[in-house]
């Protein structure tokens, strides 16, 4: 249902979530969530701190960087402004840059704490990822199973295969997965273009002397990389109750994928065993995308024709607030309104979203 | 319907097949295990000849929810046909494609008279 006293616009009339909100949690403050010894190494990064690194995202003063430093910055921007009933909030930690990985793991305590006291109890209609730190899975199982007693907790948020070593379709992050399941909880992906693309993708981000090209490779390599480890490893063969979305790269490179794992599976079935079913029915069943950033053809109808292929059954909206390349609900939803009944404008605004993430809403 | 007798049932080893042309169509008889197969010489991924290919095994997987461990095993050997261009497996007792499930090649009845293998068309 519509949260009330909404501002009236295009989508006042509808249910909205927003699948992919961000947060940038000041290192110091993190830093009151932990104990010793790692307080003092985050108040006092010396390697590898976990913020922001690399590429000028502002282009000097040319975007201005927004930021939601607190509860009520969500609720004025988010819900106010663009209209949003549910912002789906996540920490943005880069956790699998984190070398030492007890610091890692005592982080992802420190951001799902600072999440839920500073955000998510102080409005009930905000809804949040838990941050998971993949180098200890045992110790992220336990960290699942205590945040995922919090009600407005309905995912975890994985950094996607890029700093994250092995991909995250290995068996090696089964209890994680396990974790998710039996708590009823599901996963979404999301990618970065700053450090970790930088380990992992050191020749592309060193043969480009510009941010642009960085930034539209990053996220869909970091996403085809992440889906394929999943299906080749029968991640959602062996986790059948759980969604996996995909933050932050679009959708255009979806139906790619759908039609060339079928085409490689049908060539070397034996080398992917577990799965029962063609790849693109494990995508249109159990994976779901978030809408930014919108593509923008030339032609406006071919991204009907790109949604059509995908199915409007697993889009959702996402704005990517505050960062420099988010986008305004409209950007989608004036594609959705002009080619679209109601009925599925209503599914790619928060039906959707109950389904992939189960809401109580 | 008519029936052709492609070759006589002693010229056909266990685990072996012919590929014999009738009516311009490339036809493949299969023997395993007792048991007569025949099928249109027609890989329904690109139109390669995979009654040519290799007779193989294959892996299946099995994940256990219980203990969390995937097993891998060599199971069917002999029982699977794979296309020579691309790899498509096929079920020799039964047509069907393993990757893609609705997919089967096309089958032919095979009967046995007089010690000659017939094939209906």
């Amino acid at each position: 249902m519509a949260v009330q006293n909404k501002r009236q616009g295009p989508l006042s009339a509808h249910t909205v979530v927003d699948t992919d909100l961000h947060l940038r949690i000041p290192l110091d403050d993190l830093a009151k969530y932990m104990d010793e010894p790692h307080r003092s190494i985050v108040e006092n990064p010396t390697f590898t701190p976990v913020d922001r690194t690399g590429w000028n995202r502002y282009m000097g003063k040319k975007i201005t960087k927004n930021e939601l430093p607190d509860a009520d910055a969500v609720q004025e921007h988010v819900c106010g402004e663009f209209q949003v009933d549910y912002p789906l909030i996540n920490a943005f930690p880069v956790l699998a840059s984190v070398p030492e990985d007890d610091r890692a793991v005592h982080m992802m305590r420190a951001y799902n704490d600072y999440m839920l006291d500073n955000y998510l109890d102080k409005y009930d209609h905000f809804l949040g990822l838990a941050s998971i730190a993949t180098q200890k899975p045992d110790e992220a199982a336990e960290e699942i199973d205590r945040i995922s007693t919090e009600k407005q907790i309905v995912g975890v948020y994985l950094l996607t295969s890029t700093g994250t070593h092995p991909p995250l379709g290995d068996p090696k992050y089964d209890p994680i997965y396990k974790a998710v399941q039996d708590n009823n909880l599901h996963v979404a992906f999301h990618g970065s273009a700053g450090a970790p693309f930088a380990k992992d993708f050191p020749l592309q981000n060193s043969h480009f002397n510009r941010f642009l090209p960085t930034h539209i490779l990053s996220h869909p390599w970091e996403m085809m990389l992440t889906m394929t480890s999943l299906l080749v490893e029968g991640v959602p063969v062996k986790f059948q109750d759980i969604n996996f979305t995909f933050l932050e790269a679009g959708i255009s490179w979806v139906p790619y994928m759908m039609f060339r794992w079928n085409k490689d599976y049908s060539m070397r079935r034996t080398e992917a065993p577990l799965l029962e079913k063609s790849p693109e029915e494990y995508i249109r069943d159990q994976f779901y995308f978030a809408s930014q950033p919108v593509g923008e053809p030339n032609d406006p109808e071919d991204l009907k024709r790109i949604i059509d292929i995908m199915g409007t059954n697993r889009l959702m909206l996402a704005t990517d607030y505050p960062h420099w390349d988010f986008d305004h609900p409209d950007a989608l939803d004036k594609h959705i309104r002009q080619f679209y009944d109601e009925e599925e404008r209503a599914k790619i605004l928060s039906g959707n979203a109950i389904e992939a993430f189960d809401l109580d809403i | 319907m008519t029936t052709y007798t492609v070759l006589d049932e002693s010229e056909l080893e266990d685990g072996d097949r012919i590929v014999t042309e009738i009516k311009g169509r490339e036809i493949a008889v299969f023997k395993l295990d007792g048991e007569y197969y025949a099928y249109l010489n027609w890989c329904a991924h690109q139109g390669g000849p995979c009654s040519e290919g290799n007779v193989t095994g294959t892996y299946e997987a099995y994940y256990n929810e219980e203990t969390g461990e995937t097993s891998l095993e060599w199971e069917r050997e002999n029982e699977i046909l794979n296309c020579p261009w691309h790899g498509w497996e096929y079920d020799i007792t039964s047509g069907l494609c393993l990757s893609r499930k609705t997919v089967r090649l096309p089958s032919y009845p095979v009967s046995v008279v007089d010690g000659g293998i017939q094939i209906t068309l």
